[in-house]
């Protein structure tokens, strides 16, 4: 399969080291703390945050001396496309647990003790890069819950197909089968799926990183532009 | 879910039986409605409806599948509700399915008509491929992001709205074959087979608070509820479901009563729906 | 600028499936013509004022013409090669090589992704009509961008599209306007037939008669094939041509588990060797009708004619289930189905080498005639064309495309493509055997040979201090190869040591040192798979500088290699191994005679022939032990041309006798193989690539054992070691008796094949002919890539170099193991071709006796193998088109064939005199005949 023509272009028309297009919006779910949407593309996710708040379940609190994390992924059942009749599988728990492990190391959770921190995240769409989304979306619905956090976490996926290293994968090319890295910046996170030699690892690392950059950028703007919208109501 | 303290609950039934709402609403009007089509472009058809902080969405996805023996000239339509725990924390892990289910069960009595398919909002005939062999299996589900309250109208609403925005492929059942065999079929890429869903009924709840009821209830409303009542209405005025919820008995004059309101109802609602859908249709074939 | 395509597709399971893919629309694809002033020319390619924009089918139809030199300044558009891609994967690939071809000026515009020329699709269009709009969309684009600068012209040859174009305001011709315009006649030839849906130029040019008839039956719509596929009365695979016999076909199917005999054209239906197809199954009672099919149906005779007796069953005719039936009682079910293709799912059509079948010239010249392509490939069907140059062609081989096949023809209908030489010709028959076989013999281009080293090379002072390189230049290291060999890949050699072991060393040329992962040479190399040995000449793998000089291991020169060691006990124990890459300095290139007179000569006492024999002592207890391992000796008959270096003509041809010099190398080089074999599995257990040979099936075996019960032979086949033994035992009068066996033994073995580790089993690794667990192939890498590619393997177990990236993609190590089994394949049919074609000139002036062996009863005669030239043909008791065989009776059981009068008889095995003539039946189709004395 090809998935870079001669020409440089891939399936969906973008060059090597072209995101797809990203749609951000910040408080869509009326009744959480704080929510966000984000999209790349066809891939949509929701995050909601509720908290810092009383600590729901006793047992689950390991630390007293800072707040409790948890998370929750999602996929809603037509955000695949086949239909998906099972809600909860392996997948989706492992990457609940990657995505809470991001958001924990980023949230200042010392500096709110004895609460507990939920952060949802609800697929609309899948068109891959799911990981990445989620994170990005639980950042923007963090921030909009005024959730003090060490910096923004950002995450983007980069890839390797044939022998060219492509950021961002849609699901097309998410499913070739290739290596694929999503990293997440600040606390580092980053999983692979196939083999990769050191040197390859690297490019794409660094594609995956400047992502993240231009995604981070994205994000601050969006923030910046919610605040002067507070602002602006406040001052209305 | 909502904890009100005493006052607060004084404050909101005193507003319900003084006609003024604690949102300043009157007990007979709704929030504002939105209403977005092909919002999830995978599915057949989709569509979100907002009703004030109430968000949800549906979609309708079209799988080949057999038709039941029972049933041998008519696809089969499903409804699936999921809540999704961005709406409220306690939906999260198993939480949200004892209400999914419950709201699952109340949208299948109102829009798909009894077990022979007979008074259902589609025509399950128009979802027949070959007879016997394959027909449509329409999928709906349903999801929320945002509850605040009056879910089930909002879900009616959205899938109607979906299923006006659904568009499936026109197949063809290609070359005869044996009477017990399964036969190809071939899609045509081109063409697309829409519904009528002018049939599709709206779902109007009236939920009783103290010795009044109100429509389009918010969350916080229907902490306070004795009981509710969800009555679905075509466009000829006709009543295709009735659900009642909550605890408390109803004098059957009071439900009649009820009824009546709900059907009047019904009309400005539809009428409303009405020209969100085509608004947001005609604003979705701009796009693209 | 951002749109979204949907489609929907049915998936494998029969569901349908909406799918939607974003489409980015981009400013930054530019027109690709030097003259436009507002686009980015720095990729430009176009630089003609007159600019031709090509149509799908002009691509996929007129590929030769497009190839040719005359068409030029070429848009290939986005859309076009999409469907070309879907359409034909080879004319895929040409058109794609074109683009890239920094000779000829074809651009690739990226339509579908340019935000002026993307095309939404519109309902009730079709997938057609949407391509051939934005065909036309772009097209216009290009008018007006460019303006007056150029001119534009879309050339198509579909009817519709042209129309459309026209009333749009886009100039459109047809390929044969266009190529009428250019006003070069001789191109015209090189246009494929038009067909039924396209334009064709003059209408009645028909000079058939009018009256056709069905010869075939109709395929079968797509829709058809594929319900009838799903349910089980159609089956798919891919339709193999009996070399031997052309009217009969194999197919393969999963679905049924054997293989489906075709028996005649009728029932293969239009379909090629190679082609998938969809074929259903004729009722049981007409599963044995192959004789009177192949003898009645067709006017073509199929011709036995002399060729070399074949080294393996993949060389041999495949054997009938005929016989069978005969022998054994009447009522025996028919051992193989029979069917008949319904529909052809994608062809394999391509090019083919031949000749014109003789005709007398049609009056008038320079008008076009008619003429019958006939293939040197036996399998396939005469091809008809239309050519304007009968006149040149008619003594000349040259290379046809196939364009279609209609019902009403009996032959495919095809169009000229070039000459390549006089038939009869040494050059060009041999140029035949390469294209037919499918050899890249064209020169290494220039982007392969800047990956070569600087000439002259030596050893550097840096692979001197390298630390993976041990340096064994102190070593007393030589070679022993065939004479005048000049890429030798192998050195050996053997220390006593203190404790009375030996140190033995195999030492390889490094090719991977100079040959690195993902560089054009590799790829060249990867792509030719092998060298390629023919009696006058050598296509290289490698370029000539690796292979001959830095590669090659010669003497006295200083040399990188890649080392096996082994310590062995004086009884060819191995106590250890050792791989490393090393520096060595070979003292003697031998040649085997050299080797083999120095070891027999008890005066020598030099240092090298002791080393000699004590590795001679060695390699026969090694060799030996892998016999009672249950390894065959097998034989073939190996023949050698001497060849008149100045003609090039063949002078003398004999055996090649085998000395026990070549028995030690190989010897030693097998122990090589399978040390290496066993150090990459255990590293990469599942993307080595090994090499294995399958154990023969008994139906395999059968027509040995037929011919050994004849003779009252038993042969016991149960295992290698079995029939490693009972071969031994075979021991008739004559010396030549046994050889004879084995060489019957050895046809009936289908070789051996590389494979990707992780794609079989460890007991499916096993190679039956060397009995042994593992084998692999690491001792030539200047002429195998498959060496190469164990080099690499080897070398990153070690921890020297990492796995290239191509390891870890399990599908692509499996096309590189496929690949390497076709070039190797067809290596060895080309040498095959190449040594028919020599004996052919040989005999052509010089009738020849000899004694030749009766290997096979037929009905009107028999076929001999003549042991001395290493050749088999047959001999007829009955002239040919004389039915009445009744002079003769065939005697299944004894495999003999008897006169009626019981005068005369002949049976397997025995000896003849026969007399060998070349004879010309038709002018310059000159073939060998066998008669008997």
């Amino acid at each position: 399969m090809e998935y870079v023509s001669p020409e440089g272009l891939r399936l969906d028309g973008r060059r090597f080291n072209e995101m797809r297009q990203i749609v951000a919006e910040i408080g869509v779910v009326s009744k959480a703390d704080g929510s966000a949407v984000f999209e790349m593309g066809n891939t949509k996710v929701i995050a909601a945050v509720y908290g810092p708040r009383e600590i729901q379940n006793k047992s689950q609190q390991l630390k007293h001396d800072r707040a409790l994390v948890l998370c929750e992924y999602s996929m809603a059942q037509f955000s695949t496309g086949d239909r998906r009749r099972q809600k909860q599988d392996r997948r989706t728990t492992e990457l609940s647990l990657v995505i809470r492990q991001t958001m924990e190391a980023c949230i200042l959770t010392e500096l709110m003790p004895h609460s507990q921190i939920d952060i949802f995240l609800q697929v609309l769409q899948a068109d891959g890069g799911t990981r990445s989304a989620c994170i990005n979306a639980a950042t923007l619905a963090l921030a909009d819950a005024g959730i003090p956090m060490r910096d923004l976490a950002v995450s983007c996926s980069a890839g390797y197909l044939n022998s060219t290293p492509l950021l961002d994968l849609n699901y097309v090319e998410d499913s070739a089968g290739g290596a694929d890295v999503t990293v997440g910046i600040l606390p580092k996170t980053d999983k692979m799926d196939a083999k990769l030699p050191m040197e390859t690892f690297e490019t794409v690392f660094a594609l995956a990183s400047e992502g993240c950059k231009a995604i981070a950028e994205r994000i601050r703007e969006v923030l910046e532009e919610n605040t002067k919208q507070l602002e602006y109501r406040r001052a209305a | 879910m909502v904890g009100i303290s005493v006052g607060e609950q004084h404050f909101l039934k005193g507003g319900i039986a003084q006609d003024l709402r604690t949102d300043g609403r009157k007990r007979l009007t709704y929030r504002p409605i939105s209403v977005e089509t092909g919002v999830i472009p995978q599915a057949n058809g989709s569509a979100r409806v907002k009703i004030g902080g109430t968000d949800v969405i549906a979609s309708v996805k079209a799988e080949i599948g057999r038709p039941s023996s029972l049933q041998p000239d008519k696809g089969k339509v499903s409804v699936f509700i999921d809540c999704s725990p961005t709406a409220e924390p306690t939906f999260g892990g198993r939480g949200g399915e004892e209400l999914s289910s419950e709201l699952a069960l109340a949208l299948q009595r109102c829009l798909l008509g009894g077990k022979s398919g007979a008074g259902a909002g589609i025509n399950l005939s128009s979802l027949l491929i070959k007879e016997g062999k394959i027909c449509w299996d329409l999928y709906i589900d349903g999801l929320v992001i945002s509850s605040d309250g009056n879910l089930l109208d909002a879900l009616g609403a959205a899938m109607k709205a979906a299923l006006t925005n659904t568009a499936i492929p026109k197949v063809k059942v290609s070359a005869e074959v044996a009477d017990d065999e399964q036969p190809e079929i071939d899609i045509s890429d081109e063409e697309y087979q829409q519904f009528d869903t002018s049939s599709v009924p709206v779902i109007v709840t009236l939920t009783k608070v103290g010795a009044h009821y109100i429509v389009d209830a918010t969350a916080e409303e229907e902490s306070q509820m004795s009981s509710a009542v969800s009555i679905s209405v075509n466009r000829v005025g006709h009543i295709c479901g009735f659900t009642k919820r909550g605890g408390s008995g109803m004098d059957p004059s009071v439900i009649l009563d009820m009824i009546s309101v709900a059907k009047h109802m019904s009309e400005t609602l539809m009428n409303k729906l009405d020209s969100e859908i085509s608004a947001a249709e005609a604003c979705e074939d701009d796009e693209s | 600028m951002l749109q979204s395509k949907v489609f929907n597709k049915k998936t494998r399971g029969g569901r349908i499936q909406k799918q939607v893919r974003e489409v980015y629309l981009r400013d930054d694809i530019y027109c690709g013509a030097f003259a436009c002033k507002s686009c980015d020319t720095s990729a430009a390619r176009l630089s003609s004022p007159k600019i031709i924009v090509l149509d799908t089918n002009v691509v996929l139809h007129q590929i030769d013409l497009l190839e040719n030199q005359a068409i030029d300044n070429v848009v290939v558009l986005s859309v076009v090669l999409d469907e070309v891609k879907n359409r034909n994967r080879s004319v895929y690939n040409r058109i794609r090589a074109l683009c890239s071809n920094p000779a000829k000026q074809f651009y690739v515009f990226s339509n579908h992704v340019h935000k002026d020329t993307y095309v939404q699709a519109m309902e009730r269009e079709s997938a057609n009509d949407h391509n051939d709009r934005a065909i036309r969309v772009a097209t216009l684009w290009y008018q007006k961008h460019l303006g007056g600068t150029s001119q534009v012209l879309l050339v198509t040859n579909d009817r519709e599209n042209k129309r459309k174009a026209t009333e749009e305001g886009i100039s459109a011709e047809t390929i044969e306007a266009y190529v009428k315009s250019i006003g070069q006649p001789d191109l015209l030839d090189l246009l494929a037939q038009p067909t039924a849906e396209d334009i064709t130029m003059e209408d009645a040019d028909d000079s058939r008669p009018s009256k056709r008839k069905l010869v075939y039956l109709e395929h079968k719509p797509m829709s058809e094939i594929t319900a009838g596929l799903h349910r089980g009365i159609y089956h798919q695979g891919k339709l193999r041509v009996n070399r031997f016999n052309p009217f009969e076909a194999y197919v393969g199917s999963e679905s049924i588990g054997e293989e489906i005999i075709i028996y005649g054209r009728s029932n293969m239906n239009r379909a090629f060797d190679g082609d998938i197809v969809a074929i259903e199954l004729l009722p049981r009672d007409q599963w044995q009708e192959e004789k009177a099919l192949s003898i009645a149906e067709e006017d073509e005779d199929e011709d036995d004619t002399v060729h070399l007796a074949p080294n393996s069953a993949d060389d041999a005719p495949r054997i009938s289930s005929l016989a069978q039936e005969t022998s054994g009682d009447k009522n025996a079910v028919p051992a193989r189905p029979s069917g008949r293709v319904v529909g052809v799912i994608r062809r394999n059509w391509h090019s083919y080498c031949g000749s014109l079948e003789p005709m007398s010239l049609p009056a008038g010249s320079g008008g076009t005639a008619h003429a019958l392509f006939v293939s040197k490939d036996r399998r396939i069907p005469k091809i008809r064309i239309n050519t304007r140059q009968l006149q040149n062609l008619l003594n000349m081989r040259i290379v046809v495309a196939v364009d279609s096949w209609d019902r009403q023809s009996r032959y495919p209908s095809g169009h000229y493509v070039r000459p390549i030489g006089k038939i009869g010709d040494r050059e060009t028959e041999t140029e035949v055997v390469l294209i037919e076989n499918d050899v890249d013999y064209s020169p290494f281009s220039s982007q392969v040979l800047a990956c070569l080293p600087p000439l002259p090379w030596s050893v550097s002072s840096e692979d001197v201090s390298n630390p993976v390189r041990q340096d064994l230049r102190h070593l007393l290291v030589f070679s022993v190869d065939p004479p005048g060999c000049k890429d030798i890949d192998d050195a050996l050699h053997c220390t006593s040591l203190p404790n009375g072991n030996f140190e033995v060393g195999v030492h390889i040329a490094d090719v991977t040192n100079f040959v690195h992962p993902g560089t054009p040479l590799d790829d060249e190399a990867s792509k030719r798979g092998t060298s390629v040995y023919l009696v006058d000449r050598r296509i290289d793998m490698l370029p000539k500088p690796l292979t001959e000089d830095i590669c090659s291991l010669r003497a006295d020169v200083e040399r990188l290699a890649f080392s096996v060691i082994w310590e062995m006990s004086p009884e060819a124990e191995i106590i250890s191994t050792r791989f490393t890459k090393s520096i060595i300095k070979s003292s003697a290139a031998l040649s085997y005679v050299e080797a083999q007179a120095r070891m027999d000569d008890s005066r020598l006492t030099d240092t090298v022939t002791t080393d000699l024999r004590n590795m001679n002592t060695l390699a026969k207890i090694m060799r030996q032990r892998r016999i009672d391992r249950g390894a065959l000796t097998l034989a073939s008959a190996e023949v050698k041309f001497q060849i008149d270096t100045e003609t090039h003509d063949p002078l003398d041809i004999g055996m090649y006798q085998i000395r026990e010099a070549n028995q030690m190398v190989e010897e030693f080089m097998l122990a090589a193989n399978v040390s290496v074999a066993e150090q990459i599995l255990n590293q990469f257990s599942s993307c080595s690539l090994l090499r294995r040979h399958p154990t023969p099936t008994r139906e395999m075996l059968e027509p040995l054992l037929r011919t050994a019960a004849a003779i009252g032979l038993t042969l016991d086949v149960s295992s290698s070691k079995a029939l490693a033994d009972s071969l031994d035992r075979a021991v008739g009068e004559d010396p030549y008796f046994n050889k004879l066996i084995r060489i019957l033994a050895t046809r009936c073995m289908t070789q051996a094949v590389y494979f990707c580790s992780g794609d079989l089993t460890p007991p499916e690794y096993h190679h039956y002919g060397l009995a042994a667990p593992l084998y692999t192939h690491f001792t030539s890498p200047i002429r195998r890539y498959a060496d190469v590619f164990v080099h690499r393997l080897l070398a990153a177990s070690l921890g020297i170099y990492k796995l290239p990236t191509v390891f870890q993609d399990r599908p692509q190590l499996t096309s590189v193991a496929d690949n390497l089994n076709y070039r190797h394949r067809n290596a060895q049919m080309a040498s095959r071709a190449s040594v028919e074609l020599h004996t052919l000139i040989y005999f052509r002036n010089r009738p020849t006796d000899a004694e030749a062996r009766v290997v096979k009863i037929r009905s009107n005669g028999f076929i001999v193998f003549v042991p001395k030239y290493g050749i088999e043909g047959p001999v007829y008791l009955t002239a040919k088109g004389e039915k009445g065989a009744g002079d003769w009776y065939v005697d299944e059981e004894k495999q003999k064939i008897v006169k009626m009068d019981g005068s005369l008889s002949y049976s397997v095995l025995q000896t003849v005199k026969i007399h060998m003539e070349v004879v010309e039946p038709q002018p310059n189709r000159p073939k060998l005949q066998l008669t008997l004395l």
